[in-house]
């Protein structure tokens, strides 16, 4: 690549949730709804010593895509990990809810939401699993009339009960630095052991969760550069194709075998997880 | 041949002795093979007593198989040697003192060892010879610490025991050719025993015996900084670096130390640096390990060459593909050589800037903190101004000061601290710890990195006061403080002092420099990330899987 072109790369890994959204969205389209203004933070946080954030981490941001109307939901990994907690589990429902209600009074509202999350927040426990359940189901309801979009771009990734969000939305876009996946990586070493997982050996931890596996082996629809344009182009993509004929999670048939004939007495390779699934799962 | 006569032994007991312990060794050695499985015994009989051993612990590479080995022999049979170690970095090394087979240790650097040096100073274990820099420690293997047997590491080794140390071989030659031309024993541990060499950087005749290791030396890629956790304090820190001290002096050689601060400059020199249009102008010859935040400089072509220390891990493709910028031999690799290298951030480069943990009034600095003895390593080497300097060069000629004819120029010297570290401890301060923690070592001199008389700026994300400028003590006192921020010595600074201080051009802040601090932003690096730093490589750039987030 010439030096040029690095330059004037804009990484999206590098940018905070609002600036991802606003990158996102088409130019000076972007307004945000609950904003940090509106002070709408974590009220479970401060009793456990834990200093809040005005927006709870979590970016809702209104605007077109394509001159369509469009929600972005942006969570910020720099906070909490990007953990739900109750308010920014609540943000992201409460939004998709609005768009597929839009979507009913005629107005094709599509969604796009930047996945940067840990999964629930530990301090909220059950308020933010619930959230988390609200959010599933407001994605497979969304997603009836207009493309659910997700993308994984990094550096967090996406885990726990927000992975399975991810795998709801209609289409997923990963960068190479993407990771997804249900435990993340020190979890499974604690309860399945180091023999089983090393979770400090990261050629494992990207070899089998991170984003060019996951798109290769058809848990992710797109693998795009870390460049901003880049990602906004793919994401209109997806946009412009509408829904797809099955989502990835009504094809769930198509992914059971490989898994039941897996050798669960050792380690995965990287290369028989692609082998096993393969590109063709993708949408 | 006759035996030597009286007269003669009388001046060849070093050769003598030395052929004793080969003969001893004759029933293991294999020509000039040692065996690995009984190195421990091998080195029983090689070593004596009281001997003086070098053991190549480098910055970066160890000679850890034979470390390992000595550090199993019977203490009966080896005891009270006296250590030579320029990096003491393993545990090994100190468990030769924790065994007793060695006594009294001589060393630059320790650094995570440094804690354990302290408390087996404190447990009556070892005693220190002195804490050296490294070409003070060097030097003194041709003077008084003369050594017995040197231990190094090489990648591989002929039949005749040449030895291939290609991009690591730091301090490698300074070590062997103490001995080698003294009647002092060479052993060298290798990776593998090949046919042909890429090339011979140690003649097989400078070379007593070779041992195949167990495992490939260590090493640890020391001097890898991941540009993700770059801050802005840290680009508004290099921003002002470029603009008050690299441009205005015409700063066109130098070495940078190892740290955030210096990894950031080198990532805006592509993009701030350009738009200052300095390409060309300054950052023209560095010394400095193939650093890998370097790459984006020296693939738009702000830089002439790099002289290395030592090599730096998953760089090698990339240096090795640069011939025209980094020192390679005729097979293509990187030559490094941390003698030389020292003798040039010393002697032939305008400037040294570093980054410190302490700092006092007066500009002394220390990366010395209680209950760790971490040595010196190479920085107070550069980090000087060497008074057998005889050459001029614009940046050094443009830090005279008064118009006495007999003037002569000086070395830049650029201390980088940031007011607090982390957990809101002050950066600058009354006393060093440096200056307790000497006192209860027992050091006859407190362990001073950069002493303030040698540092010629110091910048903080406050401001950058231009010392060398100073008029007396007390000036220099004042300028530091009005640098300082909110620290108890920046909190002693005169307001009025300070206003006078910008107009006489003794300090600068970032407004005097045209600098807004809002434009310190991490867009400015030209790699945010390890990612960026391999595609500006062009894949060359192999970082090691701890770095990769892919």
């Amino acid at each position: 690549m010439d030096a040029q072109r690095l330059l004037a790369r804009r990484s999206f890994t590098e940018l905070h949730a609002r600036a991802r959204a606003q990158a996102l969205l088409d130019p000076g389209s972007f307004r945000e709804l609950i904003d940090p203004f509106e002070r709408l933070a974590s009220p479970w946080l401060p009793r456990q010593g834990i200093v809040t954030q005005a927006d709870d981490g979590l970016v809702v941001a209104r605007g077109l895509l394509d001159g369509n109307p469009a929600v972005v939901l942006a969570i910020e990994g720099a906070f909490q990990g990007g953990s739900m907690g109750e308010v920014s589990a609540a943000k992201i429902a409460g939004s998709l809810e609005l768009a597929a209600e839009d979507n009913r009074q005629g107005i094709p509202t599509r969604a796009a939401i930047v996945f940067e999350t840990g999964g629930v927040r530990l301090q909220e426990a059950n308020l933010g699993l619930a959230g988390i359940a609200e959010i599933q189901a407001a994605i497979v309801d969304l997603r009836r009339y207009q493309p659910v979009a997700g993308i994984v771009a990094g550096p967090v990734g996406c885990y726990g009960g927000m992975s399975i969000a991810a795998g709801l939305c209609s289409y997923l876009l990963v960068t190479r630095e993407a990771r997804l996946g249900l435990n993340g990586p020190a979890v499974i070493e604690q309860e399945a052991g180091i023999a089983e997982f090393d979770s400090r050996d990261r050629a494992t931890i990207w070899g089998l969760s991170g984003g060019e596996q996951r798109y290769r082996s058809g848990l992710a629809d797109r693998y795009v550069e870390d460049d901003a344009a880049q990602i906004r182009q793919a994401l209109l993509v997806c946009m412009r194709a509408g829904r797809p004929g099955r989502c990835r999670s009504e094809r769930h048939d198509a992914f059971l075998p490989p898994l039941s004939q897996a050798d669960g007495a050792r380690p995965a390779e990287p290369a028989e997880v692609i082998a096993a699934f393969g590109e063709e799962l993708r949408a | 041949m006759t035996a030597p006569s009286a007269a003669t032994a009388r001046w060849t007991t070093r050769r003598t002795e030395k052929q004793r312990r080969l003969a001893a060794v004759s029933g293991l050695a294999h020509g000039n093979q040692l065996p690995a499985a009984r190195l421990t015994e091998a080195l029983e009989r090689l070593i004596s007593p009281g001997d003086r051993v070098v053991l190549e612990g480098n910055n970066q590479k160890q000679a850890d198989f034979l470390s390992r080995a000595l550090a199993q022999a019977d203490p009966a049979r080896l005891h009270d040697l006296h250590m030579i170690i320029p990096s003491v970095s393993r545990a090994e090394h100190l468990d030769l003192f924790e065994r007793g087979i060695a006594r009294k240790l001589d060393f630059a650097f320790a650094g995570t060892q440094s804690l354990r040096i302290s408390q087996c100073l404190e447990d009556g274990l070892l005693e220190i010879g002195a804490i050296h820099t490294y070409i003070e420690l060097y030097a003194r293997l041709y003077v008084d610490l003369s050594p017995n047997v040197v231990l190094v590491a090489a990648y591989s080794a002929d039949r005749e025991g040449n030895l291939y140390t290609g991009p690591s071989t730091e301090d490698t030659p300074a070590l062997v050719e103490a001995a080698a031309f003294r009647d002092g024993i060479v052993i060298a541990q290798v990776n593998e025993i090949v046919d042909q060499l890429p090339r011979v950087d140690i003649p097989g005749s400078w070379v007593d015996f070779v041992v195949p290791a167990d495992k490939p030396f260590f090493i640890e890629p020391l001097f890898t900084r991941d540009p993700r956790l770059i801050t802005p304090i840290q680009i508004l820190m290099a921003m002002m670096a470029i603009r008050g001290v690299y441009e205005r002096h015409q700063v066109q050689s130098l070495n940078h130390g190892i740290g955030f601060n210096t990894a950031a400059i080198e990532l805006i020199l592509p993009t701030y640096g350009e738009r200052l249009g300095l390409k060309g102008k300054i950052c023209r010859h560095w010394a400095l390990n193939p650093h890998p935040t370097l790459i984006p400089a020296i693939e738009s072509g702000w830089v002439d060459s790099v002289h290395c220390f030592g090599g730096e891990l998953g760089m090698e493709a990339y240096v090795a593909a640069r011939p025209d910028v980094f020192f390679t031999g005729r097979d293509g690799s990187l030559r490094s050589n941390r003698l030389l290298s020292q003798l040039a951030g010393q002697y032939a480069v305008d400037l040294f800037i570093g980054s410190t943990l302490q700092m006092d009034g007066l500009g002394n600095s220390s990366t010395v903190t209680r209950g760790r003895l971490t040595g010196f390593g190479g920085a107070p080497n550069m980090g000087h101004d060497p008074h057998g300097r005889r050459h001029a060069t614009p940046a050094w000629l443009d830090l005279i000061q008064g118009d006495d004819p007999l003037q002569r120029g000086r070395k830049l010297v650029v201390q980088v601290v940031e007011t607090f570290q982390a957990g809101g401890k002050p950066s600058v301060v009354e006393s060093l710890d440096a200056v307790a923690v000497g006192r209860e070592a027992g050091m006859p001199l407190a362990p001073v990195m950069i002493y303030g008389d040698d540092v010629t700026h110091v910048l903080t994300e406050e401001g950058i006061a231009y010392l060398y400028r100073a008029e007396s003590v007390e000036q220099r006192k004042a300028m530091i403080a009005a640098v300082s921020g909110v620290t108890p010595i920046g909190l002693q600074r005169d307001p009025k002092a300070l206003a006078q201080f910008r107009r006489d051009g003794l300090v600068a802040l970032p407004e005097d420099l045209g600098i807004h601090p809002g434009e310190a932003d991490r867009s400015l690096l030209a790699a945010k990330n390890m990612a960026e730093l391999v595609a500006w490589s062009d894949g060359l750039y192999q970082p090691p899987a701890r770095y990769r987030s892919w």
